[in-house]
């Protein structure tokens, strides 16, 4: 009924506006929000303190060293690109207050990465970007609900789907860990249930399932964790949780010596992160890990490369680890749909340049992006990887292997896309 | 942490106002009035009995603004009932918002009349009372025959009756506003029903909660109801902190705290359920105490206690508004027989994921709620009471004359929904109007379009309110935030609608564009950003 009334008003005002050029002269077109003839403004909402920003507060300073190295180089069309962030600490609430004063006081453009399932959930509620037209660019999460462009008409998914991600590792337990006992820890809402459904759908069957809600991980809660694991003789144990989930877990298997084989689900796999909480590096030797984007350790890669060596200048002392490296890719592929949107860049012509020209945007990624017409689905896939010893994720076998899936029934097939070459200096074309 | 203070529905109790003179007269005699200059104070009483007030000023420009009240309880509330003890049921009238001397002044300042009534009846009143407004217009012209036009508002209630007076009677009015508006009766008395059936089978089964007995029985058994409901939030509110059910939990709610369950997850579910803010004067849901509850206090407590603030109102309101609705069409009016409550909170449960304790609760929480656990009985109505609730004066939200709504978007006993409610039957209505205006243009090659009617003035929240003592323990006794409580208007706001209102009954014309923008800014917290989208009472979920 509502779509219909859209279309009602639609082509009144299609005709009215038809009527009215008959008799006055056709204004000048209103500069967007958010764009001016020298600079184009985006926001971003994330933790950057609290106990839920570790690793995730870098991915803000990734993102503008890519622009300011964007800006040096002339920017998109002549306009620098600055980035307004703002601390939502992981609480929803506040996310939308936070994602209000972006769009109301600060009048950016487009939001760009906001993080957490909950958080975008909450905005797309209270704030309302889709009818307000606002652009959502590239959410930190990889909650499938996102690519619904019918639901969430202004938001973009980039991640691989959490979906396509427990497909993935189902298919390698059924490869590599047949008849073995398997634990999963998930976090208990939107993310895990995504997780839940993956692996459904790949036929994992788990000897044990332990959820935690949001917000209660910590050692102690993790001890209780490690005692179902052990209780249910788990040979394999996955962790599908956000980062300090993962620290807490493997924290205190150190101190308990409890040493299945882990495998880390990619929200909570960077070991850059992991090792910040002191657990030491040696426990995620041999865990399994998954990644869309090259190993960050890779400088043979030329995204790696050319990023490290921005991030290095524009962050001197900070690690090169999985969130800048996403936090980079994430400010590059917004820097390619800005370009895409035209001379003007208006909120509408940034995500119809997305609809049409998003699956070919260059990218770090190994895995195909799958934006159409009809998808914002981001990111299509994942290599699988072995820590080292040190705590890098390295490829199994030394090359990437990349598998692709979607987030329904669709099988988990080895990929066979070739990343494109990198545009000259990492420049948008 | 404090007592957590109720706002209470009676507070038009402190309403008289120095504008008033309180000896009515005879019922549908002509006002007495006083002859006084430079304000003329009148008196009387309708029809009905409904005592009125009216005040013109000497420079009386032809203007009167005819101001309806909210709900006011129709029975006495005993003074050892906690909280809301001690109001005695009062007609008196009230001619503009709360007495409000600055609203007075600025409407004589421009030679506008003020009157009001206090209704014949209290309760849950908008048939009698529009009909008493009708009838006072009338009065008032006939009183003062200079009089051109007349503007009507109304807050909560109010709101209803102004809106109805406007719906059914757009000839009497030229601008109405209907403040802080509540949405009709199915609906409020849904949200509240809800809330309080919640109470009853989790956390005390010998709550009545609707279905009172006749006469004054059931009026007593609405008292003991205040009681227990009364003393289950104090317990809430311990054991939010303490982890702790109230002792009085049913079978059900001891079989969830025996599973882990944290009781303020419970709690935050009963409010999510029936669509209670999860924003309240003192709680925001996003400041913590400095410290190791900096995150996990705005994360997993506030929203539960902004539940037990917002929620203290409601189930005063479903126990008192029942009673009375009952009284008036003789049966229990609350059922939930068909209610899916896990379906309501599909959105909430992601959002509020963390203070929800996660999926696993969750669904507990809905199973245990659900239709199909015989531990939770649900409440059935009766046929025919229910048939005549529905009957009752209920607004379509046509928009006849220019009309401002104004509400806090966190008010927790008329939840902004009812103004959105509003808001999207005008947006369809406009788009009907532009149809039919391009059909005209078809005909007669002369295009005129329709004029916006409808002014929405969101009273907004802050970006963060909650303050904490240097104990850590949350601070309860300032004044609630903007945007929370009910009916929460500072004189500012009150002027602007007031000016407003002048200003479309002289032109015809609402105020636009930048200048309602600007003014709303500086008249604090107030927007007409038209994304602005409050969710609908849950009752329209459900239909």
């Amino acid at each position: 009924m509502k779509a219909m009334n859209r279309r009602k008003l639609i082509t009144v005002s299609a005709v009215l506006a038809a009527v009215s050029l008959a008799v006055t002269a056709v204004p000048a077109q209103a500069a967007e929000v958010g764009v001016t003839s020298t600079g184009i403004k985006l926001g971003m909402t994330l933790p950057m303190t609290g106990t839920a920003s570790l690793g995730y507060n870098k991915i803000p300073g990734a993102a503008k060293a890519y622009f300011d190295y964007l800006n040096a180089n002339g920017g998109i069309n002549g306009r620098k690109v600055t980035l307004v962030v703002k601390d939502d600490r992981y609480v929803p609430t506040e996310a939308v207050a936070k994602t209000n004063e972006l769009i109301l006081k600060d009048k950016v453009m487009a939001l760009l990465a906001p993080l957490g399932t909950a958080n975008v959930k909450a905005v797309a509620a209270s704030v309302n970007p889709g009818r307000r037209g606002v652009p959502v660019l590239f959410v930190n999460t990889g909650f499938s609900g996102f690519a619904d462009a019918k639901k969430y008409p202004t938001t973009y998914a980039v991640l691989p789907s959490y979906i396509m991600e427990a497909k993935i590792m189902g298919q390698y337990i059924k490869e590599n860990f047949a008849g073995k006992k398997i634990g999963l820890l998930y976090q208990d809402d939107d993310f895990g249930s995504d997780a839940l459904a993956g692996f459904k759908t790949a036929g994992v069957t788990f000897a044990v399932k332990v959820p935690y809600a949001s917000g209660s991980q910590g050692a102690a809660a993790a001890a209780g964790w490690i005692t179902k694991f052990k209780a249910a003789e788990a040979d394999v144990v996955i962790l599908f949780g956000v980062s300090s989930a993962t620290s807490a877990m493997l924290g205190v298997a150190a101190q308990l010596k409890y040493a299945p084989q882990w495998m880390l689900g990619s929200v909570g796999g960077d070991a850059t992160t992991i090792k910040l909480t002191g657990v030491p590096a040696g426990v995620l030797y041999n865990a399994i890990g998954f990644s869309p984007v090259p190993a960050t350790t890779d400088m043979k890669d030329e995204y790696v490369k050319l990023f490290s060596d921005i991030y290095a200048k524009a962050v001197p002392g900070s690690t090169f680890d999985l969130n800048v490296l996403l936090g980079m890719n994430s400010a590059f592929m917004a820097a390619q749909a800005l370009k895409a949107a035209g001379p003007n860049p208006t909120r509408k012509s940034l995500m119809a340049a997305i609809d049409s020209k998003g699956s070919t945007f260059a990218n770090s990624a190994l895995v195909p992006l799958g934006y159409s017409k009809t998808s914002h689905v981001g990111l299509t896939g994942y290599w699988v990887g072995k820590y080292s010893p040190t705590g890098d994720l390295s490829p199994v076998g030394g090359t990437y292997v990349t598998y692709t899936t979607d987030s329904g029934a669709g099988a988990v097939v080895k990929s066979t896309y070739v990343r494109p070459a990198m545009p000259a200096k990492g420049l948008p074309n | 942490m404090k007592k957590v203070r109720i706002l209470s529905l009676l507070s038009v109790t402190a309403l008289v106002t120095t504008f008033l003179v309180s000896v009515p007269v005879a019922a549908n005699a002509a006002p007495a009035c006083d002859g006084k200059s430079p304000i003329q104070s009148c008196v009387g009483a309708t029809s009905d009995g409904a005592p009125y007030a009216m005040q013109v000023p000497a420079n009386f420009n032809g203007t009167v603004a005819l101001y309806s009240h909210g709900y006011r309880y129709n029975v006495d509330i005993p003074a050892a009932i906690p909280l809301i003890g001690g109001y005695k049921v009062t007609n008196t009238p009230e001619p503009v918002p709360g007495g409000n001397a600055d609203v007075a002044k600025y409407l004589f300042s421009q030679g506008v009349a003020i009157v009001g009534s206090g209704f014949a009846r209290q309760g849950w009143n908008p048939d009698s009372a529009i009909k008493t407004n009708v009838e006072l217009i009338d009065t008032f012209k006939k009183q003062f025959p200079t009089t051109k036009k007349v503007i009507a508002w109304g807050s909560s209630l109010g709101g209803v009756i102004t809106q109805g007076l406007a719906e059914k009677h757009p000839e009497l009015v030229s601008a109405v506003a209907p403040m802080c508006m509540a949405d009709n009766v199915n609906a409020e008395l849904t949200m509240a029903g809800d809330f309080l059936w919640g109470l009853k089978v989790l956390f005390d089964p010998t709550i009545k909660a609707g279905n009172y007995s006749a006469g004054a029985a059931g009026v007593g058994e609405s008292y003991v109801d205040l009681g227990k409901v009364f003393t289950v939030m104090g317990k809430l509110q311990a054991g939010i902190s303490t982890g702790a059910w109230p002792d009085t939990s049913s079978a059900t709610g001891k079989a969830l705290e025996a599973a882990g369950i944290p009781v303020r997850s419970a709690l935050l579910y009963l409010g999510l359920m029936a669509g209670l803010p999860t924003q309240s004067a003192h709680f925001d849901s996003v400041n913590g105490p400095e410290g190791a509850l900096k995150l996990s206090f705005p994360l997993a407590v506030s929203p539960a206690l902004a539940i037990l603030e917002n929620g203290t109102n409601a189930a005063a309101l479903a126990i008192l508004a029942t009673q009375d609705v009952e009284m008036q069409t003789g049966g229990a009016i609350f059922d939930n027989t068909k209610t899916n409550y896990a379906a309501r909170i599909e959105t909430e449960a992601v959002i509020f994921n963390a203070a929800l304790s996660g999926n696993t609760v969750i669904g507990a929480l809905s199973a245990a709620l659900s239709a199909a656990n015989p531990g939770a009985p649900r409440a059935v109505g009766n046929p025919a009471a229910m048939a005549k609730m529905n009957a009752l004066h209920a607004n379509t939200g046509k928009i006849n004359v220019p009309t401002i709504l104004m509400t806090g978007l966190a008010d927790p006993i008329t939840p902004a929904g009812a103004s959105q409610r509003v808001v999207n039957a005008y947006a369809e209505q406009f788009a009907a109007e532009k149809v039919a205006a391009l059909k005209e243009y078809q005909k007669s090659k002369s295009y005129t379009a329709p004029t916006n009617k409808l002014l929405m003035l969101w009273n907004t929240t802050p970006a963060n309110w909650t303050k904490f003592a240097s104990t850590g323990a949350p601070i309860t006794s300032t004044p609630a935030a903007q945007g929370t409580n009910h009916c929460n208007f500072t004189s500012a706001q009150l002027v602007l609608v007031a000016k407003s209102l002048v200003q479309a009954s002289s032109t015809g014309k609402l105020p636009s564009g930048g200048a309602i923008a600007t003014a709303a800014r500086k008249a604090g917290n107030l927007s007409v950003d038209k994304n602005i989208v409050a969710p609908l009472l849950k009752f329209y979920s459900d239909n």
